[in-house]
């Protein structure tokens, strides 16, 4: 079994560790760093529950959104990842998470990690984001509980409330 | 100023805990020691004997610490459901349940039966492992449908169920195995009476076996400690019973057998009675005092736990030329899967939703269920009653079109009212305002405007409209056991900690207990904590289903509560000197008498002096009156105060492609009152996406060997954020009903009935082709066109 150190930053801790070739960074995270906030929904990209952020300077927000069971862990040396546990500061929650606590846009819980990284994503990606790019944005994110109605308005308040900051700033 | 919570649009109590992935799912649970346990499932036959298993290549691989067999397990059959906790004995007979399944099966019944496990260090070790593991298997022959498995000389699934007749209604209980109600004037049932009839339509249906697709696949782990004690963390949404079934299982007294209810990602019903919980205690019952964690990959969750019944419903109505509805006459014949589980339950609530809408003469309705090899059918949020949404709302649409009466106005005129029997014989309505939902979804929707326009619509892409009553239940009273234990212990601070086992399944089950809690006692919700899921914690409880929460668990809740305050109360009395019903309690929680504020204790110094309960030193004087206060409650529902609803959806069909898009979604709720209305909102709108689903295109396809082609997200489609319509909740709250709590009657299995018929309403309406499959699949729609003739221009 071929064994490679890699170095990933999550949440702005660092973590060297061995990995194993064949391994996906979702078994890392949950298996090897108890990060099991990153949840395994399918295995194969079809749900988005492990969707995380990796930095990415090929994107203007710096960072872009995949499923962590797609991608080998060994490949993400040096990277720096977000998971919904670092999405805010300090712990804290982020203007995307305190709007899905607001619109309860949060039933069972399962796919809501990978939904506020994706859809925090997503309005970084395109502020001004319509209610169908939204919905098209969502679609590799699975929900079974919400039928995606609060989820929606969840992402269109926290939308409203990052356009207001940003005019502050 | 008031402090009151309920009916408030305030966050969950567990959603910052949701909204980081702090909230502690089985599968996320990591223990010292813990092992990782391996069910090996058949995946090449759907029906088979396990002829021999060899375990001797998957031990020499390093880290398998035991393979287990049919041997290494009890030899005790079981039943996955909780039936036999919910009846009384003699009922259960009647129903004729069987405990046929084994942990480990060497008569394989479907693709995904457990056959033998393996433990090892790692969860890629075992897997790897149950790889190596050598199986011999004989083919069985495959019967896919019970059209199949029902004919003479079929194989027989069990010598305890001849025929393989899983179930049917019992003699016992429903002469001449029906189910309905005869003609008061005659006597005579069904379409006995069809001659007297001007108008009879009838259809022969197809409903799916949809999944409940719970995003969460299901985890346990086990733990046999070293004080003779089996512990289960579980994924389950019936931890109480459970903990029974477990133990019985077992041979365990309920001391010896804890159940602890994790956060539960999503239940839909699979997860109602057990799945592999067994499985997990059997490993962890061969490594003793080693926890063994046991999670299904997402197809083995697929395949290997339950679905919604699907089978052949048939159903025929007749009417007068003026409307007035004569008789319903249905048969469901139900393709059961390998095991009996839940019998034929849904098949019978089938009838029972039925029973529950209209004022027919007479009602005459049976219903089989056949074993097949599919994985089992079992409980699916609905229970039947999706299914006779999308048979009776369209035979009823189907009537009034060929009466020439408006189908609004007839289903305002002949649904059951208050008064009228519920879903059950015997039990009448207490609160109804299905008129006031028609009435708001006519006008939100504009439907006459809309029926109008699109009486005169052309071009290949077409629109339409359709409409959907339903009628549910809160809570399976007088069927089932309905009871729940509360015990509310007051903490020396005056903050309350409920301890009870109320399953959340993100259903906002724990935020609308905290909120009634919150009520009944005047204080703040920050002051009330719930302790749920650990059955050493918690008196009985049966677990989420039947939509019962709010309306069966609310009030033992209420009822603590309200001991709690009592003694309060009582010792403000004893303490101020006054009458009980003289005292009042603010929301910070300073007990007066009423009119004379000046006269008054501190409810936190009550509860403070009866923990800490000190002498004088000085006079030698009890500080305080002594004991730590505590409320309790062991409440039994009484009742089921059945909630109604209409729905309306638009819909366009696009006669070329087949394709069936919802453009928008009405579904009015007679909730009585909403306690947390976003949850309410909730259940509602999260229902519409498992309804459209059923209705346009989910259903579980088997290859000719009964192997299933269709176990996963991509192959399986379920609506997404872009199919999903503009979807309007409207809650209706003018009929509060006066047995439920709070006048709260239930929404969490309501949601999927409206949309299910009204879309395939509207899509009858669209292109005038009335389509008897579900579900409604581009394929199916382009041949309905082609049969029909019909041209699109």
């Amino acid at each position: 079994m071929n064994k490679h150190p890699i170095t990933l930053t999550i949440n702005n801790q660092e973590y060297s560790i061995t990995v194993a070739g064949h391994h996906t960074l979702l078994q890392v995270m949950r298996d090897q760093l108890d990060l099991t906030e990153v949840k395994y929904g399918c295995g194969r990209g079809e749900c988005g529950a492990c969707t995380v952020l990796v930095d990415d300077d090929n994107e203007k927000s710096g960072r872009k959104a995949i499923d962590a069971c797609l991608a080998l862990a060994a490949t993400m040396d040096g990277k720096k990842l977000t998971t919904a546990r670092g999405l805010g500061e300090n712990g804290d929650l982020n203007a995307v998470q305190q709007a899905f606590v607001d619109e309860s846009g949060i039933q069972c819980g399962f796919c809501t990690p990978g939904m506020v990284v994706k859809s925090t994503d997503l309005l970084e990606k395109n502020p001004k984001a319509t209610e169908e790019e939204i919905r098209f944005g969502l679609e590799g994110n699975i929900c079974r509980c919400t039928g995606y109605v609060k989820i929606v308005d969840s992402v269109k308040k926290a939308q409203k409330v990052m356009t207001k900051n940003k005019k502050k700033k | 100023m008031s402090t009151s919570v309920v009916g408030k649009r305030i966050p969950k109590v567990d959603s910052r805990d949701k909204v980081l992935g702090t909230a502690e799912y089985a599968g996320d649970i990591r223990m010292k020691g813990m092992l990782y346990g391996k069910v090996v499932r058949c995946m090449e036959y759907s029906h088979a004997r396990v002829k021999s298993i060899d375990f001797k290549e998957a031990m020499k691989i390093p880290g398998v610490i035991k393979c287990l067999g049919p041997k290494d397990v009890t030899k005790k059959g079981y039943n996955t459901t909780i039936m036999k906790l919910l009846v009384p004995e003699e009922f259960c007979e009647v129903f004729g349940e069987i405990a046929e399944m084994f942990i480990f099966n060497q008569h394989v019944k479907y693709q995904g039966d457990a056959v033998c496990g393996v433990i090892a260090e790692t969860e890629e070790i075992a897997e790897r492992a149950a790889d190596k593991i050598k199986i011999k298997y004989e083919p069985l022959p495959v019967y896919m449908r019970a059209s199949e498995s029902r004919k003479k000389g079929a194989f027989q699934f069990t010598s305890l169920k001849p025929g393989n007749l899983a179930g049917e209604f019992d003699e016992a209980v429903f002469p001449d195995n029906a189910y309905g109600w005869p003609d008061a004037d005659t006597g005579k049932m069904g379409d006995d009476l069809e001659s007297e009839c001007d108008v009879v339509v009838e259809g022969n249906f197809y409903v799916p076996k949809q999944k409940q697709c719970q995003m969460e696949n299901h985890a346990y782990v086990a733990l046999y400690d070293n004080r003779g004690k089996l512990h289960c963390w579980t994924s389950t949404q019936m931890p109480k019973p459970v903990q029974v079934l477990l133990a019985e299982l077992f041979e365990l007294p309920m001391s010896r057998m804890r159940v602890f209810q994790t956060v539960v990602g999503g239940g839909f019903g699979v997860r109602l009675g057990m799945i592999a919980e067994p499985h997990a205690c059997a490993m962890a019952m061969a490594v003793p005092g080693r926890p063994v964690k046991v999670e299904f990959l997402r197809e083995e969750d697929w395949i290997a736990s339950e679905t919604r019944f699907p089978g052949n419903y048939d159903m025929k109505m007749g009417f007068k030329e003026d409307g007035t509805p004569i008789f319903v006459e249905a048969n469901f014949c139900a393709d059961k899967g390998g095991y009996y589980t839940h019998g034929n339950g849904p098949v019978f609530c089938a009838a029972a939703f039925v029973h529950g809408m209209y004022k027919w003469k007479t009602m005459r309705q049976k219903g089989q269920s056949y074993f097949t090899n599919n994985v089992p059918s079992g409980a699916y949020r609905g229970y039947g009653n999706p299914q006779t949404s999308f048979v009776q709302e369209q035979l009823v649409e189907e009537a009034c079109g060929k009466l020439g009466i408006d189908s609004i106005e007839w289903r305002k005129k002949w649904h059951k009212s208050i008064g009228d029997e519920t879903w059950l014989k015997g039990v009448t309505y207490a609160s109804d305002d299905l008129d006031g939902c028609i009435d708001l979804a006519v006008k939100d929707i504009k439907w006459y405007e809309k029926k109008k326009k699109y009486a005169k619509q052309k071009g290949k892409k077409r629109r339409g409209l359709g409409i959907a009553v339903m009628n549910h239940t809160s809570g399976a009273w007088p069927m089932l056991l309905e009871h729940t234990v509360c015990t509310a212990k007051l903490n020396e601070d005056c903050t309350v900690e409920l301890m009870a086992s109320i399953s959340d399944l993100g259903t906002g089950g724990h935020t609308a207990m905290t909120q009634m809690a919150a009520d009944t006692l005047g204080w703040p919700m920050e002051d009330i904590h719930l302790n749920s899921g650990d059955s050493d914690v918690c008196g009985f409880d049966i677990g989420a289903h039947a939509s019962r929460t709010v309306y069966c668990a609310g009030p033992a809740i209420i009822e603590a509560c309200e001991s709690v305050k009592k003694q309060l109360m009582e010792r403000a009395a004893q303490i101020l000197e006054a009458r009980v019903e003289d005292l009042q309690m603010d929301s910070k929680k300073v007990i007066s008498v009423k009119g004379n504020s000046k006269k008054s204790v501190d409810a936190r110094l009550i509860s403070k002096q009866g923990v800490y309960n000190f002498f004088d030193p000085v006079s030698g004087k009890q500080i305080g009156i002594p004991g730590q206060i505590q409320g309790y409650s062991s409440f039994l529902a009484n009742h089921c105060s059945p909630p109604m609803g209409a729905c309306i959806s638009e819909v366009e069909v696009d006669t070329e492609t087949g394709e069936v898009k919802v453009l928008e979604l009405v579904n009015a709720h007679d909730i009585g009152k909403a306690i947390h209305p976003p949850s309410v909102e909730g259940q509602l709108e999260g229902g519409a996406q498992q309804g459209l689903g059923f209705v346009t295109t989910e259903d579980i396809y088997y290859d000719e060997n009964g192997l299933c082609l269709n176990s996963d997200f991509t192959d399986y489609k379920m609506p997404g954020p872009s199919d999903m319509p503009k979807a309007k909740i409207i809650l209706v709250e003018t009929a509060p009903d006066p047995i439920a709590p709070m006048g709260a009657k239930s929404c969490g299995e309501s949601a999927l009935m409206g949309p299910i018929g009204s879309v395939a309403n509207a899509i009858a309406d669209a292109i005038g082709i009335r389509f008897y499959e579900a579900p409604v699949t581009p394929e199916r729609i382009l041949k309905g066109i082609k049969e029909s003739g019909k041209t699109f221009e």
